[in-house]
């Protein structure tokens, strides 16, 4: 319990100290953690692939972006953004969620690309020149406009999206969520109703990412086409595995892993004197080794793999076997469910 | 009249490059079950190879197919990568794949830099029905036509093509009697790198292409390899020609900013509709 308490003081204190560039990271970082705690409920406890992640992500964005835009508050469009991001997720999950494996994984990919063609297109949206102007967030009369509250307000966002999360894990609906993804037939002829709870999932996964998104439109108060890559869905993933699927503070851990690295790297790779690319190079090397290390030597992630090394440590002995007593490895995955939805 | 038959050759030589990608996802998928995320990254591989080879003096012919062993090399080693290491899970593939794909990008930005290139490999063009159709077209389709009777005739008559097929139908069967079926998903994944480099070296006269260029490359190359549902080359083919047809047609009477969301709604379509017959007892249980 201390360690917790410990990083969520860090966690609230970290705005008073960070430098303005590293607060920017901060926040953004915060908001990916949001947007990967989706996929890692997706993808670890239900066992369904997204690479579509980033684009509920960007529904939010403009969700929220078009309400401040037409005259609605600002706070109806951070409200709004999950919603939208979650809804719109219900209704393209219907037809993609009958999909397994592989096909879900690119079913959702090309989601991502229609959104962007669509959104690319119509004038409504801004075209590929994308969102101007959009007003920063105002709550109760204050704006928001030092980047120190938007860091309170992105990691008030993680928090909850931790609680939603760790809520709902040990929940009956959590369990048979668990049961789905290690068989669908199973947890059917037990009573889970699996079609609709996947849809709940895959809703509130990209509720998650929506809420993000809307953060991100209002602290950075322009939005286009090119925000929202598919890299970026890709990253999310790639954080999840990195950080440890299926289990809670994973996300966080990966996405601040990847963050912290890939900045690092960037700051390196703009030095004078290093080669025009370097700084590109660098970012999509860090996500492929991480990504491809962890998955064939610690293919349950960095938090789970720490987690045993310190109870090992602290039982003082070398013998392999579940160790106990460490936070945050509460809700461990079976090691099957790491194999997402056996496709054949 | 003119118009639709320039649409109609452009669309089945897109197609072609289509079904070749889609052959080599199919070849892959058939024996490892892996459905390689980096499949366009072996046309990117191959089209910016040959590219600089041609730079460099080589004389045609010989930088193509140069370029096209550098795919099967970079085939090799993400096979050797995804499923070289035994008991690797097919999601994990797969994810590692993704992965490798974006490593190639690290790689292709140091060697090739960020900017999309092109070259010439046949100039010219010709006078087919009142359309003037450029001749690089007829070698894509030309080749793809040589290259799917070899495959079948590969599959059929060799006996590695034989080995593959016995991995596909069966790993432990195929066990049983002496074949590798690890050795056998790393040489699938150079024959799908063959194929995919093939497929770049023939549309990067066509279409520059640049590091980022494989994702739209691997999702056309998917959505024909799903037709037969990742299971039978010549349906990939039948995909991939119904695939570049409807979207050279779209392109060229409605808009051609709507072609990727045709080709990708056509795929999502299909995989419904297949996904329709198939239960999730089928799934588990095959």
């Amino acid at each position: 319990m201390w360690l917790g308490s410990l990083v969520g003081l860090v966690t609230l204190l970290a705005p008073l100290v960070l430098s303005r560039s590293n607060l920017t990271v901060y926040i953004l970082l915060g908001t990916a953690a949001m947007a990967t705690i989706g996929v890692s409920l997706l993808m670890g406890y239900a066992g369904q692939v997204s690479l579509g992640q980033a684009a509920f992500y960007a529904i939010g964005s403009y969700t929220a972006a078009l309400i401040a835009l037409h005259g609605g508050s600002t706070v109806l469009g951070l409200v709004c953004a999950p919603v939208v991001a979650g809804l719109l997720a219900a209704v393209v999950g219907v037809p993609i969620l009958r999909l397994r494996g592989h096909y879900l994984a690119f079913a959702t990919l090309a989601f991502h690309l229609i959104l962007l063609a669509v959104v690319g297109q119509v004038a409504f949206f801004g075209g590929d020149i994308g969102l101007q102007g959009i007003p920063p967030l105002g709550i109760a009369g204050h704006q928001l406009v030092a980047s120190r509250s938007y860091a309170w307000l992105t990691w008030a966002g993680v928090a909850l999206c931790l609680l939603v999360t760790r809520n709902i894990i040990a929940s009956r609906p959590g369990r048979a969520m668990r049961a789905l993804s290690t068989s669908e037939i199973a947890a059917e002829s037990s009573g889970v109703p699996v079609t609709r709870y996947k849809l709940t999932v895959f809703a509130l996964s990209a509720g998650f990412a929506g809420l993000a998104g809307g953060v991100y439109a209002f602290f950075l108060g322009y939005i286009a086409p090119g925000s929202f890559p598919v890299l970026l869905s890709f990253q999310f993933v790639v954080m999840a595995v990195v950080g440890g699927l299926g289990t809670i503070w994973g996300p966080v851990l990966g996405a601040g892993v990847i963050t912290i690295l890939v900045q690092v790297l960037n700051d390196l790779g703009t030095r004078p004197g290093m080669p025009t690319h370097a700084a590109a190079v660098f970012s999509y090397a860090v996500y492929a080794l991480l990504l491809v290390l962890v998955l064939l030597f610690l293919p349950r992630g960095l938090l789970p793999a720490t987690a045993d090394l310190i109870g090992r440590f602290r039982r003082g002995d070398s013998a392999a076997g579940p160790p106990g007593g460490v936070p945050g490895r509460g809700h461990d995955v079976p090691p099957r469910s790491r194999a997402p939805a056996p496709d054949h | 009249m003119g118009s639709f038959v320039s649409y109609l050759v452009s669309g089945l030589a897109f197609g072609c490059s289509f079904a070749l990608l889609g052959s080599g996802f199919v070849a892959i998928h058939r024996v490892t079950r892996v459905v390689n995320f980096a499949q366009g990254t072996f046309a990117v591989v191959a089209g910016l190879a040959a590219g600089s080879l041609l730079g460099d003096g080589l004389p045609h012919g010989l930088a193509e197919v140069v370029a096209i062993l550098v795919a099967g090399v970079v085939g090799l080693a993400i096979g050797v990568v995804a499923v070289g290491k035994r008991g690797t899970p097919t999601l994990a593939s797969l994810v590692i794949t993704l992965g490798l794909g974006i490593l190639a990008y690290a790689v292709e930005i140091m060697i090739w830099g960020d900017q999309p290139s092109s070259y010439p490999m046949v100039r010219g063009s010709v006078h087919v029905a009142g359309a003037t159709v450029q001749k690089q077209y007829f070698v894509v389709i030309g080749a793809a036509i040589v290259v799917f009777l070899a495959l079948g005739l590969f599959f059929a008559k060799t006996y590695l093509g034989k080995a593959l097929s016995a991995c596909a139908s069966n790993p432990y069967a195929a066990r049983l009697v002496g074949i590798d079926p690890v050795r056998m998903g790393i040489l699938a994944f150079a024959l799908g790198g063959l194929l995919g480099g093939l497929a770049g070296v023939l549309v990067t006269p066509l279409q520059p292409v640049s590091f980022d260029s494989d994702v739209a490359l691997a999702t056309n190359g998917f959505a024909a390899a799903i037709f037969g549902g990742l299971n039978k080359p010549s349906a990939a083919l039948v995909g991939g020609l119904v695939l570049g047809v409807v979207e050279a047609m779209v392109a060229g009477y409605v808009n051609a900013s709507y072609q990727t969301e045709v080709a990708l709604a056509l795929m999502l379509a299909v995989m419904i509709w297949q996904a329709r017959k198939r239960t999730s007892l089928t799934e588990e249980v095959a």
